[in-house]
């Protein structure tokens, strides 16, 4: 899995497989811009990452559905983010390795050891901590214990994609096995999330750059997610957003709004509570996002998006966020009036709207007819 | 040669251009930076995409900028482009992705971005290529006093 020469520097392993420094200084450039570093950054980083030897990165999955993974690797042709594997010498995967058993162990046993205190260990799926961790073994081991082990010689962490930074799916109601974020257990070392189900390839990329470079994760926000990407929501930067602001809006999927790209806030967009770099950065090198595609968006690099109602239930109804959970950076915005929308949709709106959602559920069948 | 036949590089004026606000602004940077660069030799950058630019704006900065004499393309996962712009040492550089989407932009204030020089790592790994090149040419067709037989 990983390269056997490990003296040879990062700029010594991309000649060796036919890439330029040209082909490395357009990488760095474009990576420092998306972390809207300052411009000339990406000179630095290129000499910097040039002249070290590639950083050991042990790569551990738990309850996770590879879709993160596949994120990172898959691509049609070679990709700037690919780049990073040449960066990187990922010492152990489990799912991309051809070792297996206790070969694939001891490989990770004695990457730890030879880069004790200095690898990064990336994790990507929740970890189970009911009825003692049964519900994810490997090895004898459960998750936590596995977690526990592996972060302890790590210089850092990055919990990639929504269930190892928030729980994701796992963690929702009623959270049968006791999934917990990575961040609830490494509580030692610095963890950085990079949320979304699954994460943008080049987010992860940059985060990683980032940390090679400058010695230290990126600046990050009150969910320990990178700034540089997170910062803004994705309402703020779609390109439906016209729409939104002239109270245009498809009320379903093949009506002349949803034919001419109208907003999706009707359709539940969540957009307005979910910060990612999705409107920007977009997918697959820049193709489209779920809106561009003509589907809400999930909020799927926020904490319970899962357990935040129907996907197709406007903002409005009040669902969003875990019962009994608040997050004042959301509902700031859930009780405020959108401009566009003919009818205030205030606090008060939303509070009818969960009535008459209850008066629905609560009625006796028969009467529905 | 007449005198229709020298070629004239036409001078973007500036104060004719009607230029936005932001355009100004990030030209009063470049000026800047250009002073720098002359008094002290230090390289000056702007990220152009970091910038709140209307299409307006893109398109009102190239005219004033004009296009230089130099414009070089190379293929790194996807075309970039260096041009040197009407202003001598601001250089316009542009980055594309496979899909040919535009990935970063950038104006450089230097004499020569790095993207264009070579790296002498690379001049040393290509010269046991040439002298092979040439040792194969040698053994294939001998020389003889400036022509090589057929």
């Amino acid at each position: 899995m990983a390269d056997s020469d490990s003296t040879q520097t990062v700029g010594e392993a991309l000649r060796a497989q036919g890439i330029s420094r040209r082909d490395f200084l357009k990488f760095c450039t474009v990576t420092a811009s998306l972390m809207a570093m300052p411009p000339l950054a990406g000179r630095a980083m290129a000499k910097q990452l040039a002249s070290m030897k590639r950083s050991s990165v042990i790569y551990v999955s738990f309850q996770e559905c590879t879709g993160c993974l596949e994120s990172l690797t898959r691509s049609f042709s070679p990709t700037v983010e690919n780049l990073i594997f040449n960066v990187i010498s990922l010492d152990y995967d489990d799912t991309l390795m051809a070792a297996a058993g206790e070969a694939a162990e001891n490989a990770r046993e004695a990457a730890m050891q030879k880069n004790w205190g200095k690898y990064v260990l990336i994790v990507d799926g929740a970890v189970p901590t009911g009825d003692g961790g049964v519900y994810h073994t490997a090895a004898g081991k459960s998750a936590e214990q596995i977690l526990a082990h592996v972060a302890k010689g790590a210089a850092a962490v990055v919990s990639i994609g929504t269930c190892a930074s928030f729980g994701g799916l796992p963690i929702a109601a009623p959270n049968p096995t006791g999934a917990v974020p990575v961040s609830d257990l490494v509580t030692d070392k610095p963890v950085v999330n990079i949320s979304g189900c699954p994460p943008i390839p080049a987010v992860v990329t940059g985060t990683l750059v980032h940390y090679y470079t400058q010695g230290r994760l990126p600046d990050l926000d009150s969910y320990g997610r990178p700034l540089a990407f997170y910062g803004n929501n994705i309402h703020d930067r779609c390109y439906r957003r016209p729409f939104y602001d002239k109270g245009q809006f498809a009320k379903t999927f093949d009506d002349e709004g949803a034919r001419n790209g109208w907003c999706l806030w009707e359709l539940g967009c969540k957009g307005p509570v979910t910060y990612n770099a999705c409107a920007t950065l977009k997918w697959n090198q820049g193709t489209s996002f779920p809106i561009q595609s003509g589907h809400p968006c999930l909020g799927c690099a926020e904490p319970g998006f899962w357990d935040g109602g129907s996907f197709y239930a406007p903002l409005a109804t009040g669902k969003w966020g875990r019962a009994g959970e608040t997050r004042p950076r959301d509902m700031a915005f859930v009780a405020g009036a959108p401009a566009g929308i003919g009818a205030v949709v205030g606090v008060g709106a939303a509070g009818w709207a969960r009535m008459r959602r209850k008066h629905l559920e609560d009625k006796p069948r028969e009467e529905e007819d | 040669m007449n005198l229709s036949e020298i070629p004239i590089r036409v001078e973007p004026n500036l104060a004719e251009e009607g230029l936005g606000g932001g355009v100004k602004a990030l030209l009063h940077e470049v000026l800047t930076m250009l002073e720098r660069l002359v008094s002290t030799g230090t390289e000056g950058a702007v990220d152009l995409r970091s910038l709140p630019m209307t299409p307006d704006d893109w398109q009102g900065l190239y005219a004033a900028l004009g296009e230089g004499g130099v414009d070089a393309v190379f293929e790194s996962n996807g075309r970039s482009r260096v041009r040197e712009t009407a202003v001598p040492g601001v250089w316009w550089i542009e980055h594309r992705d496979a899909d040919d989407n535009v990935v970063a932009s950038f104006l450089e204030v230097t004499t020569v971005p790095p993207l264009l020089t070579t790296d002498l790592v690379d001049v040393r790994a290509g010269i046991p290529r040439l002298r092979a090149m040439l040792t194969q040419a040698g053994a294939q067709a001998p020389f003889h006093g400036g022509q090589y037989d057929g």
